[in-house]
């Protein structure tokens, strides 16, 4: 029995939607979820975790997709003491039809505490608390109802990207296609782990970059393209009239000082070769500039939290690539970018730090790619140089 | 690196398994001298079937079950 | 043989007609007000965006009620965005208002798009994590509640995304955050050598150590483990692996914020959050510490920040120096970089502000 919970009660008020209500809503249902309430509020008052270490738990066949998790305070919430969690993958872009999601909610209900996050960090639905003996029904039951698990551990994490062509005038490749063709290709990548650590592909289809790809993933797509933007003079004009400043808001903004805005004539001109696909503009005057016709994406490797070499933003490794079905190029680049890392990481070593280890020189070597200036903010500034 | 059946190959990893604590994919490979895709494949395999599991604290790696 | 590996459902199952219709077609799209926005695609067929803030943390039905507003409104379709938010698309222009107004009887807010603060990016925290150094929802709740004006009104000159990491293993990545909340130890591990040897591998344990902290405990009838405490920096990456060198404490543990990062390519390139306040104790439930600074940073970034300007392209503007006596907050030795590629974090110039 969870009993009072002051300090849990003081966050079911304000205006924000609350947690708390929702766990209480589970609570009504089920006992676990009752349990969890009781834990979380020791938590409070103890101000420290009451969860253990974990524990290897999962489905036949799987090295990943549940995580283990036990309680220390199982004689006080014994209904709580197993409350293990599942990663269902996401269909593409996060869109759902409500009867699919109903789906998912209805199994819950009969096997796990009802408590779900929508979504997880990576992008899987978690379904929170479930016990050992439930784990292998409720994945048999999803599958029979077409969901199956994400990735957890040494393995592909569930890849996920932006809403793309679905809403999004500024998608320079299709991200929810791509997205589902990969994660269909590399389901035992993603469900049985063989490499170092974890490896997580993201997509954005454009450099506004909405999914935080060069943040969170080690294989980062950005869309972008290799000809201009485009401008509508007549739609410049519009903008002007309704009182934007476009010298001050749009030209001085521009980071590659491609654009320039003749106050006499209206016209705002951009020169390609300087414009460096930023977006400011096209994003602040959505009406009169469009992305460019000859689109793709660039690929950028090595994206990371800090454990443990510290954190990365990932850094580009192939400036242009087109992306379209049934994307061999990516694929095999992919490939070889996962020997490359499995033959020479350590033990829980991000494919950046091993790239940190062993040489961005040696890495291009063993991907088939050349050096181009594209990957580089500046050359060496140091003379220690092999050859 | 050999030419064998994939019956052969899984039956080679699992007399492999028995000498070893636990192991991970690239080193079945290397031990065997077989090729690391094939490896992986006959791995995921036996982990369907139930033969073989995975172990995921502090990195991952494939056992016997037990 | 079982099925397995069937992957995730299909998206084209999950798309209104509306987006069937116009995939890869749309023209253009406006902000309407916080929280709604239009598509515009080449047929002229318009799309309405309402976004919903969600606790993220939530029962199924939470899932059901939304459904029930997708069924009425939008032919059953929904979605949700990255940063949790759940995002409605409505076909008719009539359903929006009276959606909108089912949606607040729900009491959800509706907002987040555009120069606002949108959803919080968090991970489990307390709920959940083993690992966690703070509890992550209720830092959330408690952040939202003080900040809700940001996400249903626009009071910014750009968009500030937010994001809470209960520990510095940063499951949600919160490193480019405009502002990031991150759950910190700072005690070192208590190593419990009674149970060590059993249930942890020594080699690896102290490799697991970044700065070298950990070695073999040098009587040689214990089987166990010694920790330099000088050289530890509470990364807590020995726990990790070893269940045995428990750091969570509740005193030494709190939480670090960190500020101006950013993902974007618009104007300037993604740039990393930087520390701007190094440690808060917990104060559960609400962390009123953490949410006035928080609160303070907001209002002064609003005040001082040019149009489109992120808070990071406000501070490399201003100066690191005058975010510090702007804010009001307190330089310490923590703030300066003592990591890997730290030398490259001084100042090397005559060009600063005072």
């Amino acid at each position: 029995m969870a009993g009072d919970t002051p300090m849990l009660d003081d966050l079911e008020k304000g205006p924000w939607p609350s947690f708390v209500k929702e766990m209480k809503r589970a609570a009504k249902k089920n006992k676990a979820a009752e349990d969890l309430v009781g834990v979380v509020e020791l938590s409070y008052k103890d101000k420290i975790t009451h969860w253990k270490h974990g524990g290897i738990v999962g489905v036949t066949g799987y090295g990943g997709g549940v995580i283990g998790r036990y309680s220390d305070v199982p004689e006080q919430f014994p209904n709580a003491e197993q409350f293990h969690t599942m990663r269902i993958n996401h269909p593409s872009g996060w869109f759902y039809n409500t009867k699919s999601l109903r789906t998912v909610c209805d199994i819950w209900e009969k096997h796990g505490s009802g408590l779900t996050n929508f979504h997880g960090s990576t992008g899987d639905i978690i379904l929170l608390g479930t016990k050992t003996e439930n784990l292998q029904p409720a994945f048999d039951e999803y599958i029979e109802h077409g969901f199956d698990l994400g990735g957890s551990g040494s393995v592909l994490r569930s890849p996920s990207g932006c809403v793309g062509p679905a809403r999004c005038e500024w998608a320079c490749f299709d991200s929810l296609d791509l997205i589902y063709d990969l994660t269909q290709s590399f389901q035992d990548e993603l469900h049985r782990p063989r490499w170092p650590y974890k490896f997580k592909i993201k997509a954005s289809a454009c450099p506004n970059d909405c999914v935080a790809a060069i943040a969170r993933a080690d294989f980062t797509i950005i869309g972008t393209w290799r000809d201009s933007l485009s401008i509508n003079q007549e739609e410049v004009k519009v903008y002007a009239e309704k009182g934007m400043n476009i010298q001050k808001d749009i030209v001085a903004n521009c980071p590659g000082s491609a654009l320039t805005y003749d106050e006499s004539n209206g016209e705002l001109h951009v020169q390609p070769e300087d414009c460096v696909r930023c977006m400011h503009c096209i994003n602040k005057m959505s009406k009169a500039i469009k992305i460019g016709k000859d689109r793709g994406a660039t690929i950028l490797v090595g994206g990371k939290a800090p454990i443990l070499k510290g954190a990365f933003l990932s850094f580009v490794l192939v400036p242009f690539m087109k992306i379209e079905p049934p994307y061999t190029e990516i694929k095999d680049l992919l490939f070889k970018i996962w020997d490359w890392w499995d033959e020479h990481g350590r033990n829980r070593e991000r494919v950046a730090e091993t790239i940190g280890r062993r040489g961005f020189k040696e890495f291009l070597k063993g991907v088939d790619l050349k050096p181009v200036p594209q990957m580089v903010k500046h050359p060496r500034t140091n003379p220690f140089v092999f050859f | 690196m050999s030419d064998i059946t994939s019956d052969e190959l899984k039956q080679k990893i699992l007399d492999h398994l028995k000498t070893v604590d636990k192991t991970k994919n690239r080193d079945v490979a290397k031990a065997l001298d077989e090729e690391k895709r094939m490896v992986d494949k006959a791995i995921g395999e036996l982990a369907t079937e139930g033969k073989i599991e995975y172990l995921y604290l502090n990195g991952s790696y494939i056992t016997l079950k037990k | 043989m079982k099925k397995t590996d069937i992957g995730p459902p299909d998206f084209r199952m999950m798309l209104p007609d509306i987006i069937k219709e116009n995939y890869g077609k749309w023209q253009h799209h406006e902000i309407l007000k916080p929280g709604l926005m239009k598509h515009v695609a080449e047929s002229g067929s318009e799309l309405y965006t309402v976004r919903v803030g969600s606790p993220r943390l939530v029962s199924i039905d939470f899932i059901r009620d939304i459904c029930d507003v997708a069924d009425k409104y939008c032919d059953g379709f929904l979605r949700f965005t990255s940063r949790s938010n759940v995002e409605l698309l409505v076909s008719k222009k009539e359903n929006v208002e009276p959606m909108i107004e089912d949606i607040k009887k729900l009491g959800l807010p509706i907002g987040g798009i555009g120069d606002c603060i949108s959803n919080i990016v968090h991970t489990q925290g307390w709920i959940h994590c083993h690992s966690s150094a703070t509890d992550a929802s209720g830092l959330v709740k408690a952040i939202m509640d003080e900040l809700i004006e940001y996400f249903t009104e626009f009071k910014l000159h750009a968009k500030l995304r937010i994001a809470v990491a209960c520990c510095i293993n940063m499951c949600g990545a919160v490193h480019c955050s405009d502002l990031a909340i991150v759950g910190i130890h700072t005690k070192p591990p208590k190593i419990d050598n009674s149970k060590l040897s059993a249930v942890c591998e020594i080699p690896s344990t102290i490799a697991s150590c970044p700065t070298g902290a950990i070695h073999r405990h040098p009587d040689k009838n214990i089987n166990g483990l010694e920790l330099k405490e000088e050289r530890c920096m509470y990364c807590g990456n020995c726990y990790t692996v070893c269940p045995a060198m428990p750091l969570a404490d509740p005193v030494g543990d709190g939480v670090a914020i960190y500020v101006g990062g950013k993902v974007s390519n618009a104007r300037k390139a993604p740039m990393f959050s930087k520390l701007a306040v190094p440690f808060i104790p917990n104060n559960p439930p609400r962390w009123p510490e953490v949410t006035s600074v928080l609160k303070n940073i907001v209002e002064v970034y609003a005040k001082n920040s040019r149009k489109y300007e992120r808070m990071g392209e406000w501070i490399e503007r201003v100066g690191w120096e005058r975010f510090f006596s702007l804010t009001g907050i307190q330089f310490t030795e923590q703030h300066i970089d003592d990591f890997s590629g730290a030398m490259d974090t001084l100042r090397s110039t005559t060009q600063f502000r005072w």
